[in-house]
């Protein structure tokens, strides 16, 4: 069954995935950081995702960036989101271009808002946790909004 | 051998009587006289195990450690019960001030580097690097960039070595914590030396400028300006560096590689930045030589900036030599140096020097940078 993005159940189903891969994610090691994924367009939506120890501990919708205590947040139009889970559903992990570094980085394709650069570097502490979370989405039936 | 101690134990008449008596099975439990309280240790959660945040109780929590150790000058843990008078060899430890190494959240920082350590061997995908082809030109600006990236990698385990064992044993995590550091930086030359070598091109030239920019950190008069220097200015700019050999990586072998390191980078930014953070709240005294060590270490960083690198960088960015990829290339890495600027004043700010953004040698650099992109 198709799951639609954005949506909760999208990056739930992303969390469910992330306990079912425990091996790959305890490789990795801990990740310890409550990050938000904001959707933005016409009809923006905004999602704070907690990561503790090997997990995605808790999924939600929120209201305004007030609402946890975020770390970062990443800010892209709905239409590069979808770029990114297209390239990344070509062979199991995003293209060059796609990677959410390379995304990032440089111009103002995806922003990364913060205000602690404490809270920023987390992004590059847990960065390959974070990439292998997004990459679940490689075979995932998904419907865009 | 260069230390003779004052007793030779091995001749030692009460020890040898004290053994005798022992192997008869008189045991005089001495060692249980000072015998403290027990202490509760609780694991906060049973998925990590034993945390040092969970043991950090009582008499072995840092916490109740002065800010100036003097008791204990050997190699005793902190919370290890001390033989009375001066019996314990004196190791001549210099940082014996809480605030000469201890940042905010050090204990956390370990856990991380422990649970999130990785294998240059096994986890980057070499065998994928057979399934792309990289242009000539591509792989030979690549080689020159891990050079000077193994260079950096080797004063970012230096530095930490030398200041370890200066270091009082109290600060047991600080202690580890850099040792954590020394061995990701043995990890991340490896990474560089193995990527240069794997398309047969291999090391190409030794940075000049580079090298002297580095031996700056070495050369730093103590730990805390070592450590705002390789950590929060050195390490903040090549944690950009690393982000934008992501961004421009030709492959995705490359690209894993720099994710992993990334990781590591940002670690020892973040144990920098609070430590910076920890010696301005409780020392701020040290802010006039913080600041006065930070103007020159940041004309010292320049350094890096040489012109073998950032050619290669500009060829990498531009993916090619045409006048129209030089040109790419040229901006991509006038905005990837703005930022690397531009988080090390963000990140100085936090600390609690927000002056660096005034007095600092960079903005007029990034000024020059600036005007030079404008002017391709």
């Amino acid at each position: 069954m198709a799951i639609k993005f954005p949506s909760v159940e999208f990056f739930q189903e992303l969390a469910n995935r992330m306990q079912g891969n425990a091996a790959e994610f305890e490789k990795l090691g801990f990740c310890d950081t409550v990050m938000a994924v904001k959707v933005d367009g016409g009809d923006p939506h905004l999602y704070g995702l907690t990561f503790s120890c090997f997990d995605c501990t808790d999924v939600r919708e929120l209201g305004g960036a007030d609402e946890l205590e975020l770390d970062f947040t990443l800010v892209a139009p709905l239409a590069l989101w979808r770029e990114m889970f297209e390239s990344i559903q070509k062979s199991g992990i995003p293209e060059p271009a796609y990677t959410l570094n390379s995304l990032s980085h440089v111009g103002d394709r995806m922003a990364v808002v913060y205000d602690d650069p404490e809270g920023h570097d987390k992004f590059y502490r847990f960065m390959a946790t974070i990439q292998a979370f997004v990459n679940q989405a490689s075979d995932l039936d998904i419907e865009w909004a | 051998m260069s230390y003779y101690g004052s007793t030779d134990y091995s001749y030692n008449s009460d020890f040898n009587l004290r053994v005798r008596d022992m192997k008869k099975g008189n045991l005089d439990f001495g060692w249980l006289d000072d015998a403290r309280d027990k202490v509760e240790v609780r694991r906060q959660d049973p998925r990590r195990g034993l945390m040092l945040q969970d043991i950090e109780v009582g008499d072995y929590a840092i916490e109740n450690t002065p800010e100036v150790v003097r008791e204990n000058r050997g190699l005793a843990p902190r919370g290890a019960i001390l033989a009375e008078g001066s019996d314990q060899p004196d190791l001549g430890p210099t940082l014996n001030k809480k605030s000469d190494v201890w940042g905010y959240r050090v204990q956390s920082y370990w856990e991380e580097a422990m649970s999130r350590q990785w294998n240059v061997t096994t986890d980057v995908p070499w065998q994928d690097m057979d399934k792309y082809e990289i242009p000539e030109e591509i792989e030979f600006a690549f080689c020159q960039l891990c050079t000077l990236l193994s260079e950096v990698e080797m004063i970012a385990t230096d530095l930490p070595s030398k200041w370890s064992h200066h270091m009082n044993s109290q600060f047991q995590e600080v202690k580890g914590f850099i040792a954590t550091q020394c061995i990701d930086e043995a990890r991340h030359a490896e990474v560089f030396r193995k990527r240069a070598l794997a398309n047969g091109v291999g090391l190409l030239r030794a940075s000049v400028r580079g090298e002297h920019a580095l031996k700056g950190i070495l050369e730093a008069d103590s730990y805390s300006e070592g450590s705002v220097f390789l950590h929060v200015l050195g390490e903040g700019f090549i944690l950009t560096l690393f982000r934008s050999s992501e961004f421009i990586s030709p492959t995705p072998v490359e690209q894993r590689m720099f994710q992993l390191v990334m990781q590591d980078e940002a670690r020892h930014v973040s144990y920098g930045l609070q430590h910076l953070k920890y010696l301005m709240d409780e020392c701020p005294e040290a802010r006039p030589q913080i600041n006065g060590f930070l103007d020159e270490a940041e004309r010292h960083l320049t350094g890096l900036f040489n012109p073998d690198q950032l050619e290669s960088m500009i060829v990498l960015g531009g993916k090619g030599t045409s006048p129209e990829c030089i040109k790419r290339g040229v901006e991509t890495v006038g905005a990837f140096q703005g930022k690397q600027i531009q988080e090390y004043f963000h990140r100085a700010e936090r600390a609690g020097l927000p002056e660096r953004r005034e007095r600092s040698p960079l903005l007029e650099l990034q000024q020059r940078m600036l005007t030079a992109i404008q002017a391709v």
